[in-house]
């Protein structure tokens, strides 16, 4: 991933990954088998066996995983405000360029 | 009515979805003299059920997102004609599965909920809605890409993409959406199309319907905002149209647009996402 960007953002300013409700997964880890972009990471010897390590690798929209998720423990910020958020931050680099 | 299915529960016993995709299973087969696929002895002996599937449409039943029923029709090579997802229906209905594994007041009632859709479902026919003949000109021009034995086709000229693999194509207020290459290459044989709701809203980004293989779900991501105001109505008889040419007969569904002028800024054209599919295409293993 040489430039991370999305939609002409960079990758980092957008809020957008998964988060783990703690209460509901059984880390049956199928979630993290399925992303290939490496998002989650698999701590065995830890409390929690499952955690999102790479934010900005979770793909923008992409909700793909969540779909997996046999317990519905992984929730995903609300789209509008993404895109929004996205169409500001666009905004104001054009008005630095 | 009374149509017989040939049904296939996940029948997981280690959560109360599971055990209701059961109970629906044993409701049908009560109501409607349909047929259950067991899926722990289908796994074992295969030829048992294939002449029951083959000749009966096959409802299956998940219970969760792990969709085990799913996968194993697809294992099978199967022909799904209907889907239900017990937690996507019990969201949808607004009832609280609770934690045990027996069927209580709550499950139950759901169990109704779902019987009735199915059931109403088959009365009703599917009215023909009128699709926009002809929105997506024929005999397209690809540009073309290969990558070990896969090649990539992206049409050359009046597509809109999103990053998220998505194309619009634009016809004065409408505009037909749907998946490209890369979406349909990395799932494989798509054996499912959920269609969005027609006259649904959907806003620039959100969901419009999802499609599944053995793999995976990949939710739709409409590049538009807009009112859905027909679907590809073939796809729910033939989900493979979208694995022989996405653009064409695998089109997903119409929108009558709502804003395209300010969609259009968060939308790439055929250069852009040209250039990035192949970087896709080369960091992941289609």
């Amino acid at each position: 991933m040489s430039e991370n960007t999305f939609m002409g953002v960079p990758r980092d300013k957008i809020d957008w990954a998964p988060t783990i409700d703690y209460t509901k997964c059984d880390y049956c880890m199928e979630c993290d088998k399925f992303c290939p972009h490496q998002v989650f990471e698999v701590r065995e010897n830890e409390e929690k066996k499952l955690i999102v390590k790479n934010p900005n690798n979770c793909v923008v929209f992409c909700r793909a995983c969540s779909k997996t998720c046999g317990p519905d423990a992984l929730s995903f910020p609300n789209k509008p405000e993404t895109t929004k958020q996205i169409k500001e931050i666009r905004k104001e680099l054009e008005g630095n360029g | 009515m009374d149509k017989k299915f040939a049904v296939l529960p996940c029948n997981g016993l280690d959560k109360a979805a599971g055990s209701l995709t059961r109970e629906i299973a044993m409701r049908l087969v009560e109501e409607t003299g349909s047929e259950i696929i067991c899926p722990v002895f289908y796994r074992v002996v295969d030829a048992r059920y294939n002449k029951l599937a083959e000749e009966n449409p096959l409802l299956v039943i998940d219970g969760c997102g792990t969709r085990c029923a799913s996968k194993l029709a697809g294992e099978k090579g199967l022909k799904i004609a209907g889907k239900i997802n017990i937690n996507e229906e019990a969201k949808k209905n607004n009832v609280e599965i609770g934690a045990s594994l027996r069927l209580g007041e709550n499950e139950l009632h759901l169990c109704d909920l779902v019987l009735k859709d199915i059931l109403k479902e088959e009365e009703k026919e599917i009215k023909g809605e009128e699709n926009v003949a002809g929105a997506v000109p024929e005999n397209l021009e690809y540009e073309k890409f290969t990558k070990d034995k896969f090649i990539f086709r992206i049409p050359k000229e009046g597509f809109y993409y999103n990053e998220n693999d998505c194309w619009a194509y634009v016809v004065g207020n409408k505009a037909r959406i749907g998946v490209t290459d890369f979406v349909q290459k990395s799932l494989s044989d798509i054996m499912f199309f959920t269609p969005p709701a027609m006259g649904s809203e959907i806003e620039q980004f959100g969901e419009a319907g999802s499609i599944e293989s053995g793999k995976a779900v990949f939710e739709i991501i409409s590049p538009v905002s807009g009112m859905i105001t027909a679907i590809n109505e073939e796809l729910l008889d033939f989900p493979e149209y979208i694995n022989d040419n996405p653009y064409e007969k695998g089109w997903i569904a119409e929108l009558k647009l709502t804003d395209f002028e300010s969609d259009k800024e968060l939308l790439i054209g055929f250069d852009e996402y040209f250039e990035i599919v192949k970087r896709k295409v080369d960091e992941f293993h289609v």
